[in-house]
C-alpha cells in the first residue's frame, strides 16, 4: 500500500493486520507511559504541598480496601477480555456479505 | 503536547529501542548461532542469513521494531516532527537572527539531486531539508541516533577529530556533507589556526550549523551550500577533506564524483579522511546492516557497504589508502559487539 509521499507500507509478518495493531500496541504504551510519568509528578507536587503523602499513596493497600476494589477490578478485566470470547451482544447479518 | 508528555514519550521510546538494541539483538544472534550449528555451515552472504532466521517470530519483532520505533521518534503523537511543528516560530527566531552572518552563504539557485529529494531519509518526513524545523528535528533526533551512546554521542565526533588531527594539523580543510555542523564543531574548535570551509545541501541544516559557530564565536569557519560532488572550490585548494556520516548516503556514482572531486581540490601530498559505516565483518553483519538501511530509508547504505573502496582510490591515484574500523566510544567490539552498532570504518587516503 502507498501511503500520500507516495511511499510502501513495509511489513513484517504474514498478515499485514499484525503490522498494523502492533502500531496501535506501541502507541498505547507510549500513552501509558506518557500518563505514568504525569501522575508520579502531580504526586510529588502534591507531596510537596502537604496535600498527598507520597509513602501512604505508596503502601499496600489494606484487606478492606482491596475487597472494596474487587469488583471494580472484575469489571475491568471482564471488559478487557470479553472481545476474545466472540459472543455477540445483538442479533443481526451474517459477517459474510452477499454480492450474489 | 506539552513538554512534559514529549520528554517522557521520547525517553519511553528510546529506552525501548536500547531494550531492542540489547535484549533483542542479543536474542537475535543467539538465535543465528542455535541455526547456524544445527545447520553445520557457515552462511556466506545476507541472503543466505535471510534464509536462515528471516522467516522467524523474533526477526519479524527485530525488524518491526526498528522500522516503527523509528517512527514514533519522528512523526509519532510525541514526534520530533509535530514537536516542533508546534513551536516553530519562536524556534526558529535564533536561527534567522543568524542567518544574515557572513560565516553563512546559501545558493537559491542550487537545484537538489534527484536522489537526494526522493526519500525521506531516517523516515524524516519532509526529509533534513523540506521545512524550516528541519535542521532542528535532524539534531534532536540524531542526539539518539546511537541509543547506546547516551550523552556519548558528542564524543564520537570528537574521537574522530582528534584522529584526523593526529595526522598533522591543517591549513585548509573542507567538511563535506556537514549537515547541521556537528561533524565541523570539533574541527573549528581545535584548529583555531585553520580556514575551515563546510559544504552541505540542506538550507534548514547550514542556517543551525552557522548559528552555533555564532554561539561558539567561531571565526575560522564558513558554512556554504553546495553539492559535495560539484564544488566550486578551485583545484588544489584544501590540505584535508573529510567528510561523517556522508558517503552512505549517495549512490555508486555520485559517490566516485565525490572522490573525484575530493581529489581536484586537493593539493598534492594533501589528506582525505572519511567517518562513515563500510566494513562489515561477517554475513550476520551485512544482514543486519543491509536490512537497517531498507528500513530507516537509506537505500544507498547497502551498495556503498559493498563498494571495494581501497581498490576504488587506488585506481583513481590516491596513496596510503587505509580502511579501519573505527571504536566509536571505549569498551565496544568492532567484530563482534554485543548490542546492535553500526560499522564505523575510517577510509583515509593522500593524494601523490
Amino acid at each position: 500500500m502507498s501511503n500520500e509521499r507516495g511511499a510502501s507500507e513495509q511489513t513484517f509478518f504474514d498478515d499485514p493486520a499484525l503490522d498494523r495493531a502492533f502500531g496501535v500496541v506501541m502507541a498505547l504504551a507510549t500513552e501509558v507511559y506518557v500518563l505514568r510519568d504525569r501522575l508520579r509528578a502531580m504526586e510529588g507536587l502534591l507531596d510537596k504541598a502537604g496535600v498527598v503523602s507520597t509513602d501512604a499513596l505508596d503502601a499496600p493497600p489494606s484487606d478492606a480496601a482491596t475487597q472494596a476494589s474487587e469488583a471494580d477490578r472484575q469489571a475491568f478485566v471482564a471488559g478487557l477480555m470479553e472481545p476474545l470470547l466472540g459472543r455477540q451482544a445483538s442479533k443481526g447479518a451474517s459477517g459474510e456479505a452477499d454480492y450474489g | 503536547m506539552d513538554e512534559r508528555g514529549f520528554v517522557a514519550a521520547q525517553a519511553f521510546i528510546l529506552d525501548t529501542k536500547k531494550y531492542w538494541s540489547t535484549a533483542v539483538v542479543s536474542s537475535l544472534k543467539s538465535e543465528y548461532r542455535r541455526r547456524v550449528r544445527s545447520t553445520g555451515h557457515e552462511p556466506q552472504s545476507a541472503a543466505d542469513v535471510h534464509s536462515l532466521i528471516g522467516d522467524t517470530t523474533l526477526y519479524r519483532y527485530y525488524a518491526w521494531l526498528e522500522r516503527h520505533l523509528q517512527r514514533l521518534k519522528y512523526s509519532g503523537r510525541y514526534g520530533l516532527v509535530p514537536y516542533h511543528r508546534e513551536r516553530a516560530d519562536a524556534l526558529l527566531a535564533p536561527l534567522e537572527q543568524a542567518a544574515d552572518d557572513s560565516r553563512l552563504e546559501l545558493d537559491p539557485d542550487l537545484v537538489l539531486p534527484k536522489y537526494f529529494a526522493a526519500v525521506d531519509i531516517h523516515q524524516h518526513p519532509g526529509s533534513v531539508w523540506g521545512e524550516p524545523i528541519a535542521g532542528l528535528v535532524y539534531e534532536r533526533g540524531a542526539r539518539s541516533t546511537t541509543p547506546m551512546m547516551g550523552s556519548r554521542h558528542r564524543d564520537l565526533h570528537q574521537r574522530f577529530t582528534d584522529l584526523v588531527n593526529e595526522g598533522g594539523a591543517c591549513k585548509h580543510l573542507l567538511d563535506m556533507g556537514c549537515g547541521f555542523g556537528k561533524s565541523t564543531k570539533p574541527f573549528y574548535e581545535s584548529l583555531p589556526e585553520a580556514e575551515i570551509e563546510a559544504i552541505d545541501l540542506a538550507t534548514p541544516c547550514l542556517k543551525l550549523a552557522c548559528h552555533d559557530a555564532v554561539q561558539a564565536q567561531a571565526q575560522n569557519v564558513r558554512f556554504r551550500q553546495m553539492n559535495a560532488y560539484e564544488t566550486d572550490y578551485e583545484a588544489g585548494s584544501f590540505d584535508l577533506v573529510t567528510s561523517t556520516m556522508l558517503l552512505h548516503e549517495l549512490p555508486p556514482k555520485e559517490i566516485n564524483r565525490l572522490f573525484d572531486e575530493a581529489h581536484r581540490v586537493l593539493a598534492p601530498g594533501g589528506r582525505m579522511v572519511h567517518l562513515d559505516f563500510h566494513l562489515l565483518p561477517d554475513a550476520f553483519a551485512q544482514f543486519l546492516h543491509y536490512g537497517h538501511g531498507r528500513r530507516n530509508n537509506e537505500p544507498f547504505m547497502q551498495p556503498w557497504a559493498e563498494i571495494d573502496v581501497a581498490e576504488l582510490l587506488a585506481q583513481k591515484g590516491f596513496r596510503n589508502v587505509s580502511v579501519e574500523p573505527f571504536a566509536e566510544a571505549d569498551g565496544v567490539d568492532v567484530t563482534d559487539n554485543p548490542s546492535w552498532r553500526f560499522p564505523w570504518t575510517v577510509i583515509a587516503a593522500e593524494k601523490a
